[in-house]
């Protein structure tokens, strides 16, 4: 029987036992990667130091993980954290403003795969609302976790949602259900 | 409705959307960087700081003379005037109030990380 996350986050905390956190990166790595992947616009090299400096902090700190949320709330927690330190570092990572969203979204410019549209339109969305839809959407927060990882207020978390979803739908208008 | 309907629509396509990123060799890369494992749990080393604590107690009992600093401490402070036996006290847990909140902001601020 595979160990759950609470299991192996025990015998980091008891034995130190390097095995057991290796186990957890490789539940969540593809998670954590994905979803900095997309925050950063797809820098994989960037995206990939951000996950390797997530889990070095996690494992460093991993003793103030008290099991209140789940443990990839708290990885999705300082992933964010991670991205939005280098994002003030690199000032061209905080999101596009609305100008450049209007000016993308003239159809006859984009691709016709709805893959690609998608993508294109969610990398054009603000940083805040990026990070939200990513998070509620794709990942499966709910927004009370969106708003502990985000560390904003839940309210502004539903706004952020409802304010992306509407941006994406205009952006996919031709793609929408039959 | 239709709106519910388009929501929907947009969910399923971005969970569809969410990249599988494969390991390729990024664990092991990682645990390479872990830090050594510690030498010793904090359970032990909670004991080595108990057993000094006690040790340390023996030797300045057994070095004051059977604890008479102690007698001699109370002795004094029950001839002081009431009011500065009462500040004195305030004075400590404000002291302890301070610290506590200290650590427990620091705390707070390494849980944030």
């Amino acid at each position: 029987m595979p160990l759950t996350d609470a299991d192996l986050v025990a015998r980091v905390l008891l034995d130190d036992d390097h095995h057991a956190f290796a186990e957890l990166v490789r539940n969540h790595q593809s998670a954590i990667r994905g979803l900095l992947r997309q925050l950063t616009r797809n820098d994989l090299a960037l995206a990939d130091d951000l996950a390797q400096e997530t889990f070095l902090r996690a494992y460093k700190h991993i003793r103030s993980f008290r099991g209140e949320a789940k443990f990839s709330t708290w990885l999705y927690r300082i992933a964010y954290n991670c991205f939005r330190e280098e994002a003030r570092k690199r000032k061209e990572l905080v999101g596009i403003d609305e100008t450049v969203l209007e000016a993308q979204q003239d159809p006859q410019t984009t691709d016709p795969a709805l893959k690609h549209d998608l993508m294109h339109a969610l990398q054009l969305l603000p940083l805040h609302e990026r990070s939200a839809i990513l998070l509620c959407c794709q990942n499966g927060l709910s927004h009370d976790e969106a708003a502990r990882v985000l560390d904003i207020p839940l309210g502004t978390v539903k706004t952020n949602v409802l304010r992306g979803r509407e941006k994406l739908k205009r952006a996919l208008a031709a793609w929408g259900p039959a | 409705m239709d709106e519910e309907l388009q929501e929907d629509w947009l969910d399923a396509r971005l969970r569809e959307e969410a990249p599988y990123v494969d390991d390729a060799g990024f664990t092991a890369q990682l645990v390479q960087k872990l830090p050594a494992r510690r030498a010793a749990g904090p359970s032990f080393r909670g004991a080595i700081l108990l057993a000094i604590t006690i040790f340390a107690c023996v030797v300045t009992y057994f070095a004051s003379g059977g604890g008479y600093f102690l007698i001699s401490a109370v002795d004094t402070l029950a001839t002081w005037p009431l009011w500065m036996v009462c500040t004195i006290a305030i004075l400590c847990g404000i002291i302890a109030t301070v610290v506590a909140a200290g650590a427990a902001w620091s705390q707070a601020r390494e849980e944030m990380l």
